[in-house]
């Protein structure tokens, strides 16, 4: 492909991200040189970096990152984990797949609004995860510090590995077929095709699933927003819900933006290994 | 790859799945039961699992005149789409060109929908529904049809460019929700486009971009090149090739990538939030019942979530079949 064929494709796709997206990006990175609150918006203040130096220098932000990287480092292994798992199970079966399917995307269907609300609603006093569990083991379920982080962990599981389990299960369905026939005169048993197959086939995917879950990951917000009930006691605050709450409480506009700036930057330092694969698929002459 | 065959194994499976199943829907059987009770039913201090159902929370929310008077309308709404469901079905047996009749069919249904608002009194909610379905159509068309050309062109274009772009889209991609507000925000008034269809399509295109590329990136780099090297060997054009080799065998690809771009733009809050003031989309108009202390809220909102996730549902369940048979003839093809 030339270089005019290339741009004729791309062009419609990079003119509408760069025409819309820049102005945010833009708009971040100046905003967060500035002193800004809601009572200043038409006068910012120009202070440099004084924003990142000051988030830098907080406990809180050190916290929240800390517990988003824990979030990140459990979810997105068990969501690819998972996602594969019950991907390859929908292979093996013949009946009932699209009952399955339907059935694993309705917590992705289901509106994020209410969703979460709804989530935390079931293992809340009335709900019925806290009655079986109740009647069942005698576990009474208290919100506390180490449920409520739980809670976020299983309901990211609960929303994100419909997601990975689809986009594996098509992928399988486009494996080549005369590889896997060789394999399989070679005698090659399921896992050896798996292994050998299989998984090198995917692997396009398996890093577009990473990157997408890692990033989803670090910004997650509204199930910690409603799970938490904006209570600080459960200490599970992640970047972002602590970026919302200097913006909105504390109405520091210019810190939140230095601490989105700081987002990106820290997304790209966690998917530095998956850049770098993207980086040699392509540019190597295939 | 080799299926098992042996009988226990494929039990195991069936109840694995079975139980992942139970896990993912259950909080959506929970919210229609909510949806049916009255509000002192929903809010009890134990789970209520029986209760005399009520319908109460779906009129209050699509209707502004009473149930009874909306009866015959509503019987006729159903027999009317009742015969456009069986004349889609029958599209065979109609001696008229199929595309003819699946188009006459979809613009009688527009027009029922369209038309209405203006025969019985509906509430707000059925707005937001339109306003939803045009923007989530919109925005499908415009993202599937210039992210496929971007994912291709860079699944094909091995240079540091397409790197270049890649990273670019995430970095859009990684920036949070919180630093869209106010550009978007000044973009709608600068534009004079503020609550319009058209924004809100072109943000949620701009936004779900960098996700739509990759996407189609990673399942284009997986067809072989010697397949559209082929049909160019043949005469086609770059362009030509891909839209009459490539689309076809990677629909499957651009089919899920579809169902998540329309799961994005459909149930998107933010944007529509931000850029609309009273074209509400059906996130906006169901956020209203989900915060405050009202116990009334709770059983709305959960009619509202149902009633939003019910067409996409049967949206999914319909595409299902071509899903699944487009990703085995893929499999047979690739």
């Amino acid at each position: 492909m030339n270089r005019t064929t290339f741009s004729f494709f791309v062009g419609p796709s990079v003119f509408i991200m760069l025409a819309l997206m820049t102005l945010p990006l833009l708009a971040s990175i100046v905003l967060g040189l500035h002193f800004i609150t809601f009572r200043n918006l038409d006068a910012p203040q120009w202070i440099g970096l004084q924003n990142y130096q000051e988030v830098l220098a907080d406990p809180e932000f050190w916290d929240s990152l800390e517990f988003t990287l824990l979030f990140i480092a459990i979810t997105v292994p068990l969501r690819i984990v998972l996602g594969l798992l019950f991907a390859l199970l929908l292979d093996q079966i013949t009946r009932f797949r699209g009952v399955f399917i339907a059935a694993a995307l309705v917590p992705f269907v289901m509106t994020p609004v209410v969703g979460t609300l709804i989530f935390r609603d079931m293992f809340d006093r009335g709900g019925p995860y806290w009655y079986w569990m109740q009647q069942l083991f005698d576990y009474r379920l208290f919100m506390n510090s180490t449920t409520v982080p739980l809670l976020i962990i299983f309901h990211s599981i609960w929303t994100a590995t419909p997601f990975a389990m689809i986009v594996l299960f098509a992928g399988l369905q486009t494996l080549p077929q005369e590889s896997l026939e060789a394999a399989r005169v070679d005698g090659a048993s399921w896992s050896q095709q798996l292994w050998h197959v299989a998984l090198p086939h995917l692997r396009s995917l398996f890093v577009f699933i990473a990157l997408i879950s890692i990033m989803d990951a670090y910004r997650v917000f509204d199930s910690v927003f409603v799970l938490t009930q904006q209570n600080p006691i459960f200490d599970a605050e992640t970047i972002m819900y602590y970026n919302f709450q200097v913006a909105m409480s504390f109405g520091r506009l210019g810190k939140a933006n230095a601490m989105s700036v700081l987002t990106v930057i820290g997304i790209f330092v966690v998917l530095v290994p998956f850049l770098v694969m993207t980086y040699r698929e392509q540019t190597e002459e295939g | 790859m080799t299926r098992t065959n042996n009988p226990l194994a494929r039990l195991v499976m069936y109840a694995v799945l079975a139980l992942f199943t139970v896990y993912n829907v259950l909080p959506f059987c929970w919210t229609i039961l909510n949806s049916l009770k009255l509000p002192k039913d929903a809010n009890s201090r134990q789970p209520r699992f029986l209760f005399s159902p009520t319908g109460d929370n779906y009129a209050e929310l699509w209707l502004n005149i009473s149930p009874a008077e909306f009866a015959p309308y509503g019987l006729a709404l159903v027999l009317i789409l009742f015969a456009l469901v069986v004349i889609a079905l029958s599209a065979r047996r109609i001696p008229a060109p199929n595309s003819l009749v699946y188009l006459g069919v979809i613009a009688a249904g527009v027009a029922v929908a369209l038309a209405l608002p203006r025969l019985i009194n509906t509430a707000e909610f059925y707005d937001y529904l339109i306003n939803s379905v045009i923007v989530t159509i919109g925005t499908l068309a415009v993202s599937l049809s210039i992210g496929a050309l971007a994912g291709y062109g860079l699944a094909r274009f091995r240079h540091v460019v397409s790197v270049y772009i890649l990273v670019l889209a995430l970095a859009f991609r990684s920036l949070p929700s919180l630093a869209l507000v106010l550009p978007f925000y000044y973009l709608g008034q600068l534009s004079g486009l503020y609550d319009t269809h058209i924004l809100l399509i072109f943000c949620l295109v701009a936004v779900n971009q960098p996700f739509t590329i990759w996407m189609l990136r990673s399942f284009f780099m997986e067809i072989p090149r010697e397949i559209e090297e082929a049909a160019m060997i043949d005469g086609a054009g770059r362009l030509r090739s891909f839209i009459s080799v490539i689309v076809p065998i990677m629909w499957p690809g651009i089919i899920t990538t579809g169902l998540f771009t329309l799961l994005l733009a459909y149930n998107d809050f933010l944007l529509a939030r931000i850029l609309t003031q009273i074209n509400w989309t059906l996130p906006v108009g169901i956020a209203q019942w989900t915060g405050g202390e009202d116990p009334g809220h709770i059983t709305l909102a959960a009619a509202a979530s149902v009633s939003t996730t019910l067409p996409i549902l049967f949206v999914i369940i319909f595409f299902q079949k071509y899903l699944i048979r487009g990703l085995a003839s893929g499999a047979v093809k690739g």
